[in-house]
């Protein structure tokens, strides 16, 4: 248990890092989707450490969430890229007016 | 409810109601005849129960009514009355104020003819206002509602003061005179507010120290000075001559003025006890009788020289009182009441005449205003002081006061006085009514029966209410026997001396040199030399501190504020570089404080 926990630990830190390093825009929602992915792990991990379906049944949930997400983000990816002819998130600094 | 105070509630009630009336109802006030008519109707009908409070008195001149009611309380305390009070005074102080309003809003009716009739119904509405405002002082129940009545009158005087607006010396006027009293009533306030904290109320008697009065009893005098034009709070009241000239008989001769006198008899409980002050009312009541007695010899206006007049006779007045006589101030208020309007009366149907108030313009006018001037005269005489006439017994009761109470300087100015004010009166009549015509002069037409009857009227009390002492002093519950000591000679002597002097410098045209004499003190005391102290005054005493506290308001307040400000404005400017725009510092920010939480708040 405690090595899954540590791995998805380390899998959520290394999310965190890419989602503060990445600057372009796919980077950044890949860095989402490994954060993500590690709560997955705890979820999974977690339900079969106790037994129980629930934690499994969350992680689908929050997968079908994420679909959702990654629709949401690559819409928001699109028009950044019409309006500005790049995705670099270091760039879009229009939230300072 | 006793007849008579439903009768004296009556007195407060109607003209208060015509007021009401030409202020909701301006159909009735525009067509100014209408609004006259009803306004003197209803002066009528006060003058009617004013006359009948006055019989009654005289028959039980010691009863004492009252039906008040507290609305002002302190601390739970009851405070101020209102309602209305009935003894001797306030009863012939009443049918003093009805017999010369209703003389004069007759005589305004003649006189303002030529009024557009907008202006004729604004007039009559002051009118009434001014009649219920004198009212609700005369009744008062104590010294609160006076004061409301005060300050009532006060506004009055300012309205009727500036009637003709447009012209600017009468706004002007009006300001000045308004200015000048509310200077002088903060004393009044003042005066309350001592007076409320010392005893718990406002009633006469009071019951507080010596040293209390002296201290409440000179903040009112101060109110006084103002309202009775007593030097050096006189400068309001020649210039208010600017109103139509019934105004001035009314308020600023008869009743309003006289105000101040009928305070002192009101307050009389506390004045008795203030020794100090009441010496210091005997000075400055007769340095005012000479000094305004000296001007009014030079002046060329017949206004003017009644409004100095006034004054003086105000000061014998505040001077009798300071000198502990009671009925002799009060009974020179009644007389002076009666032959100052008569005067002033006559004088404005002079004015109605020849159209001026110059000197210049009249003269021999005894042969076309033949009654009008024989009313003149009979007010002239006394003024003047001729025996037999009111003036006399009222003048003689104070003077002999004032001998009693041993103030030579006092009645040796009281006296001077004396001999001065017949002498002008003598100039006023001669240069008025004899003499040569002037122009203007021999177009000029008399007067309507309702000009003539208000100055028939008049003329009864200025002759006989002398011979009426005894029964007036009834009503103060005091004896009164006429007799003539010293004083009442030198008096005499003076007087019909002053008259002779005057006949022969102004009438005959001897003693020229006398006029010269006289002329640079009057020109002194004549030039605007108090109107220009009273504006250093004003200056450094009023506009230093006003600038102080403008300096203070606008660099200390404000630079607080200011301050504030400007390290808003510094503090957002810092503060806003923390807003980059760029959304992975704000993630920095939301991770660094999760982990901060984490470390400090989940593994604790």
């Amino acid at each position: 248990m405690t090595a899954i926990l540590l791995i998805a630990s380390a899998l959520f830190c290394a999310g965190v890092f890419g989602l503060l390093t990445q600057k372009h825009a796919i980077g950044v929602m890949i860095a989402i989707e490994v954060m993500i992915n590690a709560a997955n792990l705890i979820f999974v991990g977690l339900g079969q450490h106790k037994g129980a379906a629930v934690g499994q049944s969350f992680a689908l949930f929050t997968i079908a969430i994420a679909v959702a997400e990654v629709v949401v983000g690559l819409a928001i990816v699109l028009l950044l890229y019409r309006s500005r002819g790049d995705v670099q998130v270091d760039e879009a600094r229009e939230m300072r007016q | 409810m006793s007849p008579l105070l439903m009768a004296a509630l009556a007195t407060l009630a109607i003209p208060a109601g015509m007021t009401l009336l030409f202020g909701v109802v301006p159909m009735l006030r525009r067509t100014g005849k209408p609004a006259a008519i009803l306004s003197i109707l209803a002066a009528t009908t006060v003058l009617g129960i004013a006359g009948w409070l006055f019989a009654t008195w005289l028959g039980n001149p010691t009863e004492s009514l009252q039906i008040a009611t507290y609305w002002l309380t302190m601390g739970g305390q009851p405070l101020g009355q209102v309602g209305v009070h009935l003894d001797g005074i306030s009863v012939s102080m009443l049918l003093v104020v009805a017999t010369v309003a209703w003389c004069v809003q007759l005589f305004s009716l003649g006189y303002l003819s030529d009024e557009p009739p907008n202006g004729l119904g604004r007039y009559f509405t002051y009118q009434s206002l001014f009649l219920f405002s004198m009212n609700l002082l005369v009744l008062a129940p104590d010294l609160m509602q006076l004061f409301i009545g005060w300050e009532l009158v006060g506004a009055t005087s300012y309205l009727l003061i500036g009637f003709w607006y447009p012209k600017p010396a009468a706004a002007k006027a009006a300001i000045k005179a308004f200015v000048v009293t509310k200077f002088a009533d903060s004393g009044l306030i003042l005066g309350l507010m001592v007076l409320a904290v010392a005893s718990g109320g406002f009633a006469w008697d009071a019951p507080i120290t010596p040293a209390t009065a002296e201290i409440v009893a000179g903040l009112l005098f101060v109110a006084v000075m103002g309202k009775s034009a007593q030097f050096p709070l006189h400068i309001w009241l020649p210039d208010a001559m600017q109103g139509p000239t019934p105004v001035s008989a009314l308020l600023h001769a008869a009743t309003m003025v006289a105000a101040g006198v009928y305070l002192i008899v009101r307050a009389d409980p506390i004045f008795s006890a203030a020794v100090h002050v009441r010496e210091f009312m005997t000075y400055l009541g007769a340095f005012t009788a000479l000094f305004a007695a000296i001007i009014a010899t030079v002046q060329t206006d017949i206004k003017k020289v009644l409004a100095y007049s006034t004054c003086s006779q105000l000061g014998y007045m505040i001077s009798g009182l300071g000198a502990g006589s009671l009925l002799g101030g009060y009974f020179h208020l009644t007389t002076h009441a009666f032959f100052k309007a008569l005067l002033f009366l006559a004088a404005g149907a002079v004015i109605h005449a020849v159209h001026s108030n110059e000197f210049t313009d009249m003269g021999g006018l005894f042969k076309k205003l033949k009654f009008v001037a024989i009313a003149f005269i009979f007010g002239s005489l006394s003024l003047a002081g001729v025996p037999g006439l009111a003036g006399f017994y009222s003048k003689d009761l104070i003077l002999e006061a004032v001998h009693e109470s041993g103030n030579h300087f006092a009645l040796f100015a009281l006296l001077l006085t004396a001999g001065l004010t017949a002498f002008y009166m003598t100039r006023t009549v001669v240069k008025t009514f004899l003499g040569q015509m002037s122009h203007s002069a021999e177009h000029a037409h008399g007067p309507g029966p309702s000009m003539t009857l208000p100055l028939l009227v008049l003329l009864v009390p200025t002759i006989a209410l002398g011979w009426a002492a005894g029964p007036f002093a009834t009503l103060f519950g005091k004896p009164y026997e006429f007799h003539m000591g010293l004083v009442g000679y030198t008096a005499i002597a003076l007087g019909l001396g002053g008259i002779a002097l005057g006949y022969l410098v102004y009438g005959l045209g001897a003693l020229a040199f006398l006029p010269r004499l006289f002329k640079p003190v009057a020109t002194l005391a004549n030039s605007s030399v108090m109107d220009e102290l009273w504006q250093s005054v004003y200056e450094i005493g009023g506009q230093t501190p006003s600038r102080a506290a403008a300096w203070t308001d606008r660099y200390i307040v404000d630079g607080l504020m200011n301050f504030i400000g400007w390290l808003t404005i510094v503090l957002g400017q810092q503060l806003r570089k923390l807003q980059t725009g760029d959304v992975q510092d704000y993630l920095y920010a939301v991770f660094g404080a999760a982990a901060l939480l984490a470390l400090f708040g989940g593994w604790r």
